[in-house]
Formats: structure tokens, C-alpha cells, sequence
């Protein structure tokens, strides 16, 4: 599975050094604390404002998962309704979705139903996503309890976290959960089928295409 | 070999001076301890069916005799413990013998078990003995064959000697003459008996051993025995019929008719199905499982063994090898095309000259127009639109393209049927089937969502199917090339004349099918963005770009809202919304024409039928014509419209534009009078709509318009004329412009003014290899700090563009409007309470003041233009040259492999449309290829190889298909006698689909056994018309004497017979023990076959 992959996800010559690349979108509407989610977990940093991010942004990470250098490409993405054309274009490109919500916030968390509509309207069927409702440090402000995060998630099927970001709390578990299904889904369908092995193992297109997931794991 | 001087020496030449013949049965002895068959392992009989569903397993070891080579094979019956142990139950139980004995040896049990007489599949001594564990030693070369008696009783006495000595149970067979003729002698030694194999194999079947009785006294004269009394033999028999003429039901499948000329029969569809039947015949086996000698009686002149009282019968069906099939054949042959390397341009060097009449010189020069546009190539649509008008115009095509003249028009006609004007009643006809081809003629099966390929029924879809079609019967590749030419001059002919393409998918690209596509949804885009450009900057440009006569016109305004960003508002069908405050607004003069012509633009169809339906008779008008009838009987639909109010109101808005085009003050009164500027008319009353529509916009405050309709709202507000909006001001006055709407009720913060939404540019829609593009350039900045400040001012673009339409829209703007509007959550308000009471203040989020932020920066930079005086944010021109350009430069193979997707999709639906929910191999096949399918359209790299396999996966269900259909036809459920055993029959159907061998569930008596008996019936009378006296008279004597009296018997002679005798006899002497003894005979047309295995007591003889 790994050599099958290997050529799979390679970015570039240059970079060869990770046996799968995963790309993950982070997404949500504005200021729900996207970047800083992203900052924490790729950097360990946290500044109290980052500039409003235009368009798309993104950070790598290389993790690892069983002995396996997973590297991941962790696409940050703006919230202002405005540049949704523009991000949406990317999610079909992506294995796992951070959708997030603001704790302290109720639109936000109103929305979450119709980025889960986009996810599902622009990206493959395969893609998993991960529900995180940040800032849960301002428990003073919180307007959105847990139980109800968890309701919705559970109505959506999708696995559940709250975080803070500025706390450092469950940052790396959203995304550890999130590669562990991702990696659970790649190995279900290739043992599923045994083909896509040794067909994806021919491919050597360099990874960085809108769909590698479409060419490869199928999960 | 020469001793040296050692005294091993001796033992050595001792050995050596064995002979051949020791050498080969220690050898022979040497294997057998290899396999470990020494022991005496008893197997109880295998359980009922094993035989045929059962492992089997072989060894094989070389070895020679002298220099010939012979192999020695092991073939056994690989045994579950779950099943030994049962069978050993069974056997404790059955085995009578089992009280003398210790234990039974594996052999007798095979001899004497019952259960599985005639496995349907297993090896031919399997068969014969019933063995399930058994040795043969054959010649290792396959032409070699060991001949003659001695040398034959040699082998066997050798293998005799090498069991004996190894205490080997298992029987072991010589197979001797030529291979093909099966014939094995063999031997078993038993602790106290031994068995002997004998076989005989004739030609012909002597007439005295015919039928069971001359068997019988074979086997009884070969037992020899003197017993008294003589245990009765069992008799086991099994009759096979074969039908080959299905009388009922001869395969029709219809062939396409490429000859038909109406409706497009011949290219819009790919074909189905098998061109042969895919059932060949049937094999109905009867079988009297287990007999008494007394019970039956068959010899020369009477048979008891009538099929039709035949306690079990089952039945196999032989299917046609690799039957043509169509639909697999079709696409195959069009993914051979991969292969060719040949770019476009040399085939089509091919052509020698060129495909177009009224262009001069070779094929290049179509290349080169595809470059540089002349006139004379522009008379191609024209051209086109009177194809049926002028069915018998000269071929415009050289004498070398494979595809001429009227064919030409069809295909055309079809793959565009919106560049053609219907003139009289038999292309209405034709315009109304393709239109019916346009809705989705199947209900919409569920291709799984990752299909990337491209809508059903639109114009790729058609293309594809029409490619392959065509190469397969219009003359190969060289017509896919000319086709796949003439289609990328009409995408460049469209983009150049400002015409849609029809049947793609509107909005921007759809990442999720295929990049062809997409590559055609964007040149779209180009093309709709062109026009809406062109028309606002006409005035300005002075040089209208009319569209030309054309049955439809304008982009649909409900597509563009699709493209919205910032409208929440699911804009719903604009003239809806327009028609009542139209109606209501007396002052801004609505008038049905415009208001017609925002129906008429959101709905293309319609208008493309309306004019069809109307200009029966009338050839020679131009399409502008059609376009005010159009709108008249659009009015109508839409109701209170007065008619003199709209002409008098579009004399009035057109005497507002007069100033500018003066030729059209005139031309608006009567659409008789109109008829020389038509397309100018047209061109003039575009912004007076807009106007109008947008004083409307105006006068809904706050209300949702679309960006389209609102895009000169200004003009209302302004209040000034049409003439000085639609004249292009070059200024960066503080004069609000590009206004869509107000932003809730929201003020400025610094003047008194109230927010107003502007008009914004689309950021430029993409395909996925151009994100892909996009994507890899982002990312190659990399992480760092610079990388992401740098990746923030490269997608800046869309942000200033805003920034710039917001200043115009609302002068006296600050940063805090713009973020209220774009980004709210980013203005942050707080009531604070002081002494004057309550009451709120915003301000800015912390992010938004961080000083030098790409926001405040952007912001600082921008100056106040309304989005259609600013730079292009999408370059419409460059895209669209950039989508032909792709088009243009694939050749053949790129252009089968793009094409594949659509393709593969369409023979989805194909199989799909004739699956059957019963046959689950068939729902299997039909997932397999469904998901293959998804997987291989979905990679980025279109592999013709993935393409090759999974069209064998789409031919393996087609031929599935088409079996079932065939075996239905045949046991169609009017042969039943009762209703209610349909579903039995069906059943019958399905399993026999499924398996190689099928019982009859109640044998002749069955529901499938009576429609079984009825096809053999019908089939003999069929067969007996023809067939002279002499010949049936003969049949006669055989064993349907039964049937003397009807005139036809109902079963043909049998094909094969087989029998199989057993009992229980001391042998060789009247004393000895009783022992099983067995012989099997087959008798077919030109083999007749016995094999014995008799045993005999080895201590008591």
C-alpha cells in the first residue's frame, strides 16, 4: 500500500521525504479562528489577530501515522461569504475537512449546516470532515453549548471536537482524528479493491492536481 | 562405469547395474513416499455434489523409463475436516460391509457411493470409477503415447510391483494409446484384495450392447461368478438431450438501422446488445439415480426409460463463445483509435483537399482560419442553418472526406440543433425529436456522483456517442477527425460570433465532470462575458457587434445569477420578478417587448421552439423575424400586455437612443418595417431594458436584483437620459456609480448617505487543471511568512476590484463601510451608555487594525471605478483563445481518451437500461463497472489501458444481458400451463443464467420441466417436416418405440447414454468375499465406452 502510494503523493522531486500527502481544508465562516487554529497546530504560535486572510492560504505539516511520514497540506481558507466561489473551488481537491464554528458565536455555528451542504456539493463523496467548535477558552462568552455541537454533529455523521486554539486545547487531536480516518477510509477501499493498487502504483503524476484523492485512495 | 580403486565402488556398480525397468518402480515407489501415500488413509465417500463444487488437487512428478518420459499425477479431492467427518458418519452408518471389515478402503466407498453419479464436472476417471482420490501415470510428452499391449502390461506390472511394495491404497491408472482418447488401465492393491481397471473405447457402438440389457451381460460375464442367489446389479443411467433449435423464439436482434435518415437514428445512439444468439443450445440431462436390473427393462425393441418419467432431471446451457456484441464492439473499436500517433494535422493531410467547398485550397487552410477568421469561413453557419431548407445543395465536402453532403448536415444538425432554422413540416418534425432527445429520455439513473464526465444528452454527450457510432460505420478515424474539425470551427465560429453552445451545462466550469467539459462551460463563460461586455461598451466602442440573425439570443439571466456571489437571494426567474412591478410602473414605460425579451432570454428552449413551431412555410426570413413573433406570443403568455402601449414605449425609449442611431427611429413601429436592421434593433433595445429594468432596481430599496438587471441602476438614479448613461464617461467623479442595491438600511458612517451594494466583478471561473496550476504556483511560496504575504497580494485582485466598486458606489466611503458590507463580522459594535442615554458604537476588529494590513493597504490603493470601467478580472478573450487553442492542438488520441468519459457513461446507461434486478452476477457487474468507472475518470491521468478494462467489464454485462434476454425469450411464460409458476420459471431463468449445471426443481414435472419438454416437442416437430420417412423410421426402433403412436416423438434420440452397474460379488471364486464391482458405460454418436473395475479377493481365490 505504501509503495503504491509512494509515487502517489509525491509532490515533487524535491520533496520526497513523507510516504503520503493529505490535503486538508480548513473552513467555517470569517473570524470563527481559522488561521490561528491552523498557526497553532503547524507553528505552536498564537497572536490574538491575524490579518483576515484573502483568498487561501495554507501551511504543511508532516506527521507520523504507524511509521509512515504523512505529510500534510492543510489548506486555510477565507470565511467572508465573498470568497466562496473562490474557495469552494478547492474542496474537491481535498481528503478531510476541518469544518469550524465560534463557540461564542450563534451565526457561525448556523452556518455550519451550509458549509456541510458545499463540502457535499464540491467535493468528492469520500471526503471526511471533522466538526470543531473553537474559542471554547471563552467559556464567559460561549453562546453554543456542547451538547448542542455534539447534537449536530451527530445529525451531520461527522466526529466532534471543541478547541482552543489560543489554549492549545485539542488542537493536534483534530487533526491526528482526522489523518487516523482518512488513513482508516485509503486502506478500507483498497482492501476493497485490490486493483487500485497496482493501477495507482502506475501513476506518477506529481501530486499538487485538485483531485488526489480522486486518483488515489478512494476512501 | 569403470571402477577406480575404492571399494564403495562395489555397491555403487551394484546398484547401477539394476535394469531400467527396477529403476522406474523404485522411482515410481520414491514418488509415492514422497506424497505420502503409503499409509492407508480411508476417506469416507464425498458428500453429496463435491465432486463438482468441490477443490480439487493435483501433484504432478516427472520421471522416466529408459528415455521416455513419463509425468505421475496425483489428483485428489481436496477434503474439509467438516466434510470427512460427516462422510464418515455416513459411512458407518451406510457401509454393510463395514461389520467385516476394519475399515473400508477409500475405493470401495467411491465404487459403490451413490451420491454422486455423474458429477457435472470433475475429471474423466473421477467420473467413470467415482474415485476422488486416484494416480495416473501418462506420458510426459503429449504427442508421445504408449502403445501396444506389452508395453502397457508392463507398466502396469511395475506400478503393481511399486504399490505393493510402498503399501499404496490409492489406485493408479496407465494411460495408454494417444492422449485424446482417454484410455487408462490401472490397478489398486488392496490389503486383501485387488481391483482391477479395464477400459474399452470403440468407434462405433456394437448393436448388441446398445441398450442396457446387452450391458448388463457383459457385466455379468465378466464377474464370472457362480454365486447363488445373485445380488441384483444397480443400475444407474443418465440420458442427455441436446436442443439446438429454438423453434419458439429465433434471435432477432434488430441490427441498426443506419439507413434511417429521420431522427438521427443512425449516430445518436450506441448500440445494444448481441448480434448472435448468446445461447447456443441446451443439455437436458434425465437421470435414474439409482435402479434395480429387475425394475427396468431396455433393450433393442422396448425402453422403460422414457426422459419424461425420469425422477431428476437438470439442465445446462451452452452459451455462444464471445458473441458479437454491439455495444462492446463499438467502443473498443473507438478506443482503438488511441493508438494511432498521428497528430490531427497529418491526418488530415490525409483528406488532400480540403473538407470545405467554399474555402479554397488544402485542409490547412481550415487550420489556418482556426488562427485567423476570414470571411468566406463565416459563411459556415449560414450555410448550416439552411441545410434542410436546401436538402439538395451540392456536397460542400471534397470527394475525400468520408463523410459527405446530407450525412454531414444530419450530424451537424444534431450535434447543433440550435444553428439550424426549421423551414417546413418534416424538420419541425426532426427539431421536435431532438428536443425530445434533450430531456432525459430514461429516468435518471444514479450514476454515482464521481462519474466525471459530463451532463446526459448534452453536447458532448452527442459528440461522443456520434464519434464512435461514426467511426464504427461512417468510414473510421478520418471521420472522427472530421467531425471532431468541424466541431472545433463551430466552438471557435460561436466564441467569435457571440453565440452559446448549447447543451453545456451553464455557469462556470463544473470541476466534478470531465475537463472537455469544462473546457466548454468556460469558453462560455468567455462568451457570455463577451457579449455582456460588448453590449454595455457598444455605445462607447461605436462598432456593434451585432449578434448575428440567430434563433435565440442573450445570455439567460438566470444563469448568470448562478454566478452571483454576494446575492444570498436564489434569483428566481427574472421576468417573473420583473413583469408585476413592470406592470406597476407606469412612469419608467414597461413594455411587453422588453419584458418578452427577458423571457425570451431566460429560457432558450422556448424560444427556440416557439419560432420552429411558428415559421412553418416561411424559408427564406431571417431569424430577427422570428425573434419579435417570438416576443409577441411571449406577451401574450405573460398577459396584459397592451400592445400599442409597448410599441408606443419602444418608440419612445428608441427616439432616447435616436440620437445615437438615428437608422432605428424609424424601424421600431412595425416589425414588417424592420426587417433590413433587425439586428441592430435588437442590439438598441438591450440598454433601454437594462435602464428601465434598472430604474426599477432603483425604486426596491434594498430588495434583491440581480447584478445583471442592476448593473446600470445608476441610470435611475441619476435620473439623467438613456442617451448620456449609455454614452461611456470617462471620469472619476465623486458621482455614485456602478449601484446594485442598498445594503439593508445601513448608512455611511462618515456623510449622511445611505450604503449601497455595487456592482462587482466575478473573479474568473476556473477549470481544474488552471487551479491545478493556480494551486501548484501558490504553493510553491511555500510557508514561510513572505510566502503567505505574497500569496495574500497574488489573490488581492478580486479584493481591490471590490474595494475600487465599493468607493464608486458609495463616495465619501471609509474602510469601516466596506467591512460592514463585506466582512461584518469584522466591525464590531458595542452600546455603550453614557449620560445621554443608550447608544451604539463599532468599530473595527483588532485584525482590521493591525497596522499595514493587506486590508488598510488594498484600501489606500484603491480608487473609486465601478466594476465595468476597471481592469478585467477574467480576460475573456485570452481564456477563450486559450480553450480553442486546447481543442484545437489535440490529436486523435487525446481526443478518443477526453471523449471516453461521456462514452463510458452513455453505455453505463445503456446497461443500466436493460438490467435486471434478478440477476445478481449482473447487478454485480453493473456496481464493478459503475465504481471501475468512477475511479478511472476520475484520475488524473485518462489511462486508455483503465479504459480498455473496464470496457470489458461493460462487455462481460452486455453479454449477460443479452443471454438473459435470449433465455427468456425462450422460456417465455407463454408456454406455462399455470400462471401461478411464473415465478418458478423465472427462478429457473436466473439460476440457469448463473450456473454452469441446474437442477429442474420437480423434474418433467415441473413448471420448467413442462416448458422444457414443450421446447423439445416444438423443435421435433419443426425437425420432422423435413426430415424423410426412412429417417424417422430408424429413430423409431431406438428407444421411443413409446411414441408409436403419436406421429412425433417429443425427445429427439439421446445424445449420450450412460449407465452405471454395481453390486456386490465374491470374486474370483465362489468363496471368496464380496466384493464391489463396478462398470460404467457411455454411449455417444462415435464413442462407446466401457470401464470396469472389478475386484478380487486376493487371499481367497
Amino acid at each position: 500500500m505504501a509503495s503504491a502510494n509512494d509515487s502517489k503523493w509525491q509532490k515533487d522531486a524535491a520533496d520526497q521525504n513523507f510516504d503520503y500527502m493529505f490535503k486538508l481544508l480548513i473552513i467555517g465562516n470569517s473570524s470563527v479562528g481559522k488561521t490561528s487554529f491552523l498557526f497553532r497546530y503547524a507553528d505552536d504560535s498564537f497572536t490574538s489577530a491575524f490579518v483576515s486572510t484573502v483568498g487561501i492560504d495554507f501551511k504543511v505539516k508532516t506527521v507520523f501515522r504507524q511509521d509512515k511520514r504523512v505529510k500534510l497540506q492543510i489548506w486555510d481558507t477565507a470565511g467572508q461569504e465573498r470568497y466562496r466561489t473562490i474557495t469552494t473551488a478547492y474542496y474537491r481537491g481535498a481528503m478531510g475537512f476541518i469544518l469550524m464554528y465560534d463557540v461564542t458565536n450563534e451565526e457561525s455555528f448556523n452556518a455550519v449546516q451550509d458549509w456541510c451542504t458545499q463540502i457535499k456539493t464540491y467535493s468528492w463523496d469520500n471526503a471526511q470532515v471533522v466538526l470543531v467548535g473553537n474559542k471554547c477558552d471563552l467559556e464567559d462568552e460561549r453562546v453554543v453549548s456542547t451538547e448542542r455541537g455534539k447534537q449536530l454533529a451527530d445529525q451531520l455523521g461527522l466526529e466532534f471536537f471543541e478547541t482552543s486554539a489560543k489554549e492549545n486545547i485539542n488542537v493536534k487531536a483534530v487533526f491526528e482524528r482526522l489523518v487516523d480516518i482518512i488513513c482508516d477510509k485509503m486502506s478500507e477501499s483498497l482492501d476493497s479493491d485490490p486493483t487500485l493498487v497496482s493501477s495507482q502504483a502506475k501513476g506518477t503524476r506529481l501530486t499538487e492536481n485538485p483531485n488526489p484523492q480522486a486518483s488515489g485512495c478512494q476512501c | 562405469m569403470a571402477a577406480d580403486d575404492d571399494g564403495d565402488v562395489f555397491e555403487i556398480t551394484d546398484f547401477t547395474t539394476a535394469s531400467e525397468w527396477e529403476r522406474f518402480i523404485s522411482r515410481v515407489e520414491e514418488i509415492l513416499h514422497e506424497w505420502k501415500l503409503i499409509s492407508c488413509l480411508c476417506k469416507g465417500p464425498a458428500i453429496k455434489g463435491a465432486y463438482a463444487n468441490g477443490v480439487w488437487e493435483e501433484k504432478t512428478e516427472e520421471l522416466s523409463f529408459a528415455d521416455f518420459k513419463f509425468s505421475l499425477i496425483h489428483i485428489w479431492l481436496k477434503a474439509k475436516d467438516e466434510k470427512r467427518e460427516k462422510s464418515a458418519e455416513k459411512e458407518s452408518g451406510d457401509d454393510e460391509e463395514n461389520d467385516d471389515r476394519e475399515v473400508t478402503p477409500t475405493v470401495y466407498g467411491d465404487l459403490m457411493d451413490m451420491e454422486n453419479d455423474f458429477p457435472s464436472r470433475a475429471h474423466c476417471l473421477c467420473r467413470w470409477y467415482g474415485l476422488q482420490d486416484f494416480v495416473i501415470l501418462t506420458p510426459a510428452n503429449n504427442s508421445d503415447a504408449v502403445l501396444g499391449e506389452s508395453k502397457i502390461k508392463l507398466l502396469l506390472s511395475s506400478v503393481n510391483i511399486a504399490l505393493t511394495d510402498a503399501g499404496c491404497c490409492v489406485p493408479m491408472f496407465v494411460q495408454a494409446h494417444q492422449k485424446w482418447r482417454r484410455l487408462y488401465q490401472g490397478t489398486c492393491v488392496l490389503p486383501s484384495a485387488n481391483i482391477e481397471f479395464g477400459m474399452v473405447q470403440l468407434k462405433r457402438t456394437p448393436p448388441q450392447y446398445n441398450h442396457l440389457a446387452g450391458l448388463l451381460d457383459v457385466f455379468k460375464a465378466k464377474m464370472g461368478s457362480v454365486a447363488d442367489p445373485r445380488p441384483p446389479v444397480s443400475v444407474a443411467v443418465r440420458f442427455l438431450y441436446e436442443l439446438c433449435d429454438w423453434v419458439n423464439s429465433p434471435w432477432s436482434q434488430p441490427l441498426p438501422d443506419f439507413d434511417d435518415e429521420v431522427g438521427c437514428k443512425g449516430f445518436d445512439q450506441l448500440p445494444f446488445g448481441a448480434c448472435e444468439d448468446p445461447v447456443c443450445s441446451l443439455s437436458l440431462y434425465c437421470t435414474w439415480p439409482c435402479l434395480s436390473e429387475d425394475m427396468i427393462v431396455e433393450n433393442h425393441v422396448y425402453s422403460d426409460l422414457d426422459p419424461l418419467q425420469a425422477p431428476h432431471w437438470s439442465v445446462r446451457i451452452q452459451m455462444t463463445e464471445d458473441p458479437l456484441c454491439l455495444l462492446g464492439e463499438y467502443l473498443s473499436t473507438f478506443l482503438a483509435l488511441c493508438h494511432r500517433k498521428e497528430t490531427l494535422e497529418q491526418l488530415l493531410s490525409g483528406f488532400g483537399t480540403e473538407m470545405r467547398e467554399d474555402s479554397t485550397g488544402d485542409i490547412s487552410n481550415a487550420l489556418q482560419r482556426l488562427t485567423e477568421p476570414t470571411v468566406g469561413y463565416n459563411l459556415h453557419v449560414p450555410t448550416l442553418t439552411s441545410y434542410v431548407s436546401q436538402p439538395q445543395k451540392p456536397t460542400r465536402k471534397s470527394k475525400d472526406a468520408p463523410i459527405q453532403g446530407e450525412l454531414l448536415d444530419q450530424i451537424l444538425q444534431f450535434l447543433f440543433p440550435d444553428s439550424v432554422k426549421p423551414s417546413d413540416n418534416s424538420s419541425t418534425e426532426t427539431e421536435e425529436n431532438t428536443s425530445t432527445v434533450q430531456q432525459p429520455s430514461h429516468p435518471v439513473k444514479e450514476l454515482p456522483k464521481q462519474l466525471k464526465s459530463a451532463p446526459v444528452n448534452g453536447l458532448l454527450h452527442k459528440l461522443a456517442v456520434c464519434l464512435c457510432v461514426l467511426n464504427q460505420n461512417n468510414g473510421g478515424f478520418m471521420a472522427v477527425v472530421q467531425i471532431w474539425q468541424e466541431f472545433i470551427l463551430e466552438m471557435r465560429y460561436r466564441w467569435e460570433h457571440n453565440y452559446l453552445i448549447e447543451g453545456i451545462e451553464p455557469g462556470p466550469p463544473n470541476l466534478g465532470s470531465c475537463l472537455l467539459q469544462q473546457k466548454l462551460q468556460m469558453l462560455n463563460c468567455c462568451i457570455e462575458h463577451k457579449r455582456k461586455r460588448e453590449t454595455l461598451h457598444k455605445g462607447y466602442t461605436g462598432v456593434p457587434e451585432s449578434p448575428p440573425s440567430s434563433p435565440y439570443r442573450g445570455p439567460s439571466t438566470s444563469q448568470l445569477s448562478r454566478s452571483l456571489s454576494h446575492n444570498e437571494a436564489e434569483n428566481v426567474d427574472q421576468s417573473d420578478a420583473l413583469n408585476p412591478i413592470a406592470e406597476n410602473d407606469q412612469a419608467s414605460g414597461s413594455q411587453s417587448e422588453s419584458v418578452a425579451e427577458n423571457s425570451n432570454q431566460t429560457n432558450d428552449s422556448k424560444t427556440k421552439k416557439g419560432p420552429g413551431s411558428q415559421k412553418i412555410g416561411s424559408s427564406g426570413e431571417s431569424s430577427d423575424e422570428e425573434f419579435f413573433e417570438c416576443n409577441d406570443s411571449d406577451g401574450d403568455q405573460l398577459g396584459e400586455k397592451d400592445e400599442d402601449t409597448s410599441e408606443r414605449n419602444q418608440t419612445e425609449e428608441s427616439m432616447l437612443e435616436g440620437a445615437e442611431d438615428t437608422e432605428n427611429q424609424s424601424g421600431d413601429e412595425n416589425e414588417a418595417e424592420i426587417d433590413e436592421n433587425q439586428s441592430e434593433t435588437e442590439m438598441e433595445c438591450e440598454p433601454v431594458n437594462i435602464s428601465q429594468t434598472g430604474s426599477l432596481a432603483g425604486s426596491m430599496t434594498g430588495s434583491e436584483i440581480q447584478e445583471m438587471v442592476g448593473t446600470d441602476a445608476r441610470h435611475s438614479i441619476s435620473n439623467t437620459s438613456v442617451l448620456s448613461d449609455s454614452a461611456y464617461k470617462d471620469s472619476f467623479s465623486h458621482k455614485p456609480e456602478g449601484r446594485l442595491a442598498l445594503f439593508q438600511d445601513l448608512k455611511l458612517i462618515n456623510c449622511d448617505e445611505r450604503m449601497y451594494i455595487p456592482v462587482t466583478q466575478e473573479p474568473a471561473p476556473m477549470t481544474e487543471d488552471m487551479l491545478e496550476e493556480h494551486a501548484e504556483v501558490l504553493a510553491k511560496l511555500g510557508t514561510s511568512a513572505e510566502g503567505a504575504e505574497l500569496r495574500a497580494r497574488m489573490q488581492s485582485a478580486c479584493l481591490l476590484s471590490d474595494m475600487e466598486s465599493f468607493k464608486a458606489a458609495n463616495p465619501g466611503c471609509v474602510l469601516e463601510d466596506f467591512v460592514r458590507w463585506y466582512s461584518p463580522r469584522d466591525w464590531i459594535e458595542e452600546t455603550i451608555q453614557d449620560e445621554n442615554g443608550v447608544k451604539t458604537e463599532g468599530h473595527l476588529s483588532q485584525r482590521m487594525q493591525i497596522p499595514g494590513n493587506m486590508w488598510v493597504e488594498v484600501w489606500q490603493t484603491a480608487r473609486p471605478v465601478p466594476a465595468r470601467k476597471q481592469k478585467r478580472l477574467f480576460d475573456d478573450t485570452k481564456e477563450a483563445e486559450k480553450v480553442l487553442h486546447f481543442l484545437s492542438s489535440l490529436n486523435l488520441s487525446d481526443i478518443v481518451v477526453h471523449l471516453m468519459p461521456m462514452l463510458i457513461h452513455a453505455a453505463l446507461l445503456k446497461a443500466m437500461d436493460n438490467d435486471d434486478p434478478s440477476i445478481n452476477v449482473l447487478k454485480q457487474v453493473i456496481e464493478q463497472a459503475c465504481l471501475k468507472a468512477s475511479q478511472v475518470t476520475r484520475s488524473p491521468q485518462q489511462d486508455a489501458k483503465r479504459y480498455e478494462e473496464l470496457i470489458r467489464i461493460i462487455m462481460q454485462a452486455e453479454i449477460i444481458i443479452a443471454r438473459n434476454l435470449s433465455l427468456r425469450s425462450k422460456f417465455t411464460t407463454d408456454l406455462l400451463e399455470r400462471e401461478d409458476a411464473q415465478q418458478e420459471l423465472e427462478h429457473f431463468v436466473v439460476t440457469i443464467l448463473q450456473n454452469s449445471e441446474v437442477p429442474v426443481r420437480g423434474g418433467p414435472m415441473g413448471p420448467a420441466g413442462s416448458v422444457i419438454s414443450k421446447l423439445f416437442q416444438s423443435a421435433q416437430r419443426a425437425s420432422y417436416m423435413i426430415l424423410d420417412e426412412e429417417e424417422s423410421d430408424e429413430r423409431m426402433d431406438d428407444d421411443e418405440e413409446s411414441r408409436l403412436n403419436s406421429s412425433v416423438p417429443n425427445f429427439p434420440r439421446p445424445l449420450a447414454r450412460e449407465y452405471i452397474l454395481r453390486t456386490f460379488v465374491p470374486r474370483p471364486a465362489p468363496y471368496s468375499k464380496q466384493l464391489p464391482q463396478r462398470m460404467f458405460c457411455s454411449i455417444e454418436e462415435d464413442d462407446f465406452r466401457i470401464a470396469g473395475a472389478f475386484t478380487s479377493d486376493s487371499v481367497f481365490q
